[in-house]
């Protein structure tokens, strides 16, 4: 008696947690109807809140796929790595995941994502921009087609410019501004002093939690320093790539005397001249407290639908020795333990590829990742969306990529977080570094 | 006699299965998490370090930054909040005017959300539209980097503790003082005895219990303070509010070495463990009434 009394607490307390596993075998594939005679699949997708794929391209699937159904589970941006983390490690993870795309050689090196290889149809490997297949790959396996890419640039309040007295910058990438001119105009722009300031030159970053340093938008601050084109065992070459080819070290490669140059001019923007704030100020640019902001071409539908009340302008990224602007955005893959990993695959490539998503660039003007797709859509050559596809085919880099970027974008962030409040650019690169060691050499 | 034990597992099992499944069990993995080296996106890929997690969080200069910026903290919300809460108990233990609202007002961050109370301060302390630099510059003085500045933020955390915990301890002491037998107090006066000395011969000994009580709650809330680091300063500038409890969490789930986090984790116990049991010895009450 007290051994079944035992076990019946054990079956009330466990009952919660195995209830979903056996709803979810049984609610995978309905009963057969004479439109879907294997009966209608079900696939279980998380996705951020307010990312894609919407709702338009979700039903151009279903139209084209009526024995499919999809059960979202929306989690807030911000939550989304932590909660993937924590479903990989689960016994019952979603079949397909939105997830940011710069993640994807972690999440490949830890086998919680399929390799899509098998799926793909000829031709799609090669339709993909090459940031974004860097950036997707891992041990020469593609993992994710990509759903769409962005790039920075910098736009800027026309009618400000013109109180100013300063001339635009060039709409073309062989005009853009280096630093030192931008850095120039954000002071003239500015306007107010010391604690008084009602203008900021460069707006603060909207980008991550909204302080400064997330590494999409600041790394470039330091990498721009850095030279491709100069010889590979040179701290001006490591400086461009901020990590080590194989992904194992940032020492000598984030740390350099280029990048600790960057890194102070970056802080000097924040403490000596003073022309962006150290904390964020909700819509600094289209509230006019802000004549110069760092966006992605989401921006211009923020501008176009409602109308900020002045002239803007866009204007490419501004650079110090080689101009470059980091690619990467939200993403779609396969989650290695899927139950239906063809169907999942199917779902993942028909929505990164073709109609849906030509559909998705056009609703969103966000730049699409197939080659293809391009001459469908001709405001990608005129002004200003030209001047983001240009820099994704001529400046585009990935975030440094590595199996542990997670840990590097969070290190790094943290670090050029500090750097802008101002400590030391030299000791807390080398800190960054030393923290980075362990992780990346593992 | 099999009957009574049955009673007996049937009342307790349940809970002593709860708490097996959701306190001990975890504390258990815990310490043997801490033994491995693997990454939460795939633990089944492990391997077994021996102490050598214990060796990094005891070497490297991050961890022990976490662990002095978790104790300076507690030890500033302690030294601050008891003094205060005491004023205020006696305070609202005298027949003054305005005493109901007072205890009202003093008790209401309490039952607030921390992470509302982390936005609000947040907004409060926000250098460019902020209210309390608003009124520094008000009245002539500099903006302050509350948040953003390496010597400032800790303190501003702690003045917002300060804020959130006193009406708890000051609940806490005022049950304390309603406790004493006025006629110790009447019998101090027939003796001569001044209000303070009343206060420090009488009151302050007999509340011995009531203050250990609230140490010991002050400093284990303050060491497990989260929602300010996450929330407010995502553990800079340069990890000087990077408190133990959201140093788990990053080391976890953003640098994924849960394997490092479980090591902290067991030391940070352990030194709780400590300190706790140091203060109940240190404030044990030497009187009873």
């Amino acid at each position: 008696m007290p051994r079944l009394l035992l076990l019946a607490c054990l079956a009330a307390a466990i009952a919660p947690s195995v209830a979903p596993a056996i709803a979810r075998a049984d609610d995978a594939v309905s009963a057969p109807t004479v439109a879907c005679p294997q009966g209608v699949l079900m696939l279980h997708m998380l996705k951020p809140q307010t990312n894609p794929p919407y709702p338009g391209q979700l039903a151009l699937f279903k139209a084209a796929n009526p024995c499919v159904a999809l059960d979202i589970a929306e989690v807030p941006f911000g939550q989304l790595a932590d909660k993937i983390a924590v479903l990989a490690a689960s016994g019952e993870p979603p079949d397909v995941i939105v997830y940011d795309g710069p993640n994807t050689q972690s999440y490949a090196a830890a086998g919680i994502l399929l390799p899509l290889d098998p799926y793909l149809p000829a031709g799609v490997k090669d339709d993909i921009v090459a940031p974004t297949l860097a950036e997707h790959s891992y041990e020469g396996k593609l993992y994710s087609p990509g759903l769409q890419q962005t790039t920075l640039a910098l736009f800027y309040n026309a009618d400000m410019l013109a109180k100013a007295g300063i001339t635009p910058p060039g709409r073309t990438l062989d005009q853009a501004w280096t630093w030192a001119q931008a850095l120039d105009a954000f002071k003239k722009c500015q306007q107010g002093e010391g604690d008084n300031v009602t203008v900021w030159g460069l707006a603060p970053s909207r980008f991550g939690n909204g302080t400064p340093g997330f590494v999409y938008r600041d790394l470039p601050f330091l990498r721009t320093w850095g030279d491709p084109k100069a010889p590979p065992d040179s701290s001006v070459y490591k400086t461009y790539w901020a990590i080590s080819p194989d992904g194992k070290t940032a020492d000598g490669w984030l740390n350099t005397p280029e990048a600790i140059a960057g890194a102070q001019f970056f802080q000097d923007l924040f403490s000596v001249a003073k022309v962006t704030p150290k904390a964020g100020i909700p819509d600094a640019f289209q509230t006019g407290r802000a004549c110069f902001t760092l966006d992605t071409s989401y921006f211009i539908a923020g501008l176009t639908n409602k109308d900020p009340g002045f002239k803007w302008g866009v204007a490419p990224m501004p650079y110090t020795r080689t101009p470059i602007v980091h690619t990467g955005s939200i993403t779609l893959g396969v989650m290695a333990k899927s139950a239906h990993q063809e169907a999942a695959a199917k779902f993942v490539i028909a929505m990164s590829t073709g109609p849906i998503a030509l559909d998705l660039a056009r609703s969103t003007h966000i730049l699409p990742v197939m080659k293809s797709l391009y001459p469908s859509l001709p405001e990608l050559t005129q002004y200003p969306l030209n001047i983001f596809a240009e820099e994704l085919n001529q400046w585009g880099h990935p975030r440094p990529p590595s199996a542990k970027f997670a840990q590097y974008d969070k290190i790094v962030t943290d670090a050029l977080r500090d750097i802008a409040y101002g400590a030391a650019p030299k000791a807390r690169l080398d800190a960054a570094v030393r923290s980075l060691r362990p992780i990346l050499a593992r | 006699m099999i009957r009574r034990w049955v009673t007996i597992a049937a009342f307790i099992g349940p809970f002593l299965l709860l708490l097996a499944v959701f306190q001990y069990w975890p504390v258990v993995a815990m310490l043997r998490d801490s033994l491995y080296d693997f990454q939460l996106l795939d633990p089944s890929r492990r391997s077994f370090v021996g102490l050598g997690n214990y060796l990094d969080v005891l070497t490297d200069p991050d961890r022990l930054q976490a662990f002095a910026v978790t104790f300076s903290f507690a030890a500033g919300v302690v030294v601050t909040v008891i003094p205060t809460a005491f004023l205020l108990a006696v305070y609202l233990n005298g027949a003054l005017p305005a005493r109901a609202l007072v205890r009202t007002i003093v008790f209401l961050p309490v039952v607030t959300s921390a992470v509302v109370i982390a936005t609000m301060w947040t907004f409060l302390l926000e250098p460019n539209n902020g209210l309390v630099d608003g009124v520094l510059t008000a009245v002539g003085l500099p903006r302050l980097d509350f948040l953003t500045s390496e010597s400032q933020a800790l303190p501003s955390i702690v003045l917002m503790m300060l804020w959130q915990q006193t009406g708890f301890a000051t609940v806490l002491f005022l049950s304390g003082l309603q406790a004493i037998p006025r006629e110790l107090e009447d019998a101090a006066s027939v003796d001569g005895a001044s209000a303070l000395q009343r206060l420090r011969h009488v009151t302050l000994p007999l509340l011995a219990r009531t203050t250990m009580f609230v140490v010991v709650m002050m400093t284990v809330f303050s060491l497990q303070a989260f929602a300010p680091p996450l929330v407010m300063t995502g553990g800079g500038p340069d990890g000087t509010t990077n408190f133990l409890a959201y140093d788990i969490y990053s080391l976890a789930f953003s640098l994924q070495q849960p394997g490092l986090a479980s090591a902290v984790s067991v030391i940070f116990m352990l030194i709780v463990l400590a300190i706790s049991l140091l203060q109940m010895r240190l404030l044990r009450a030497r009187w009873a009434y």
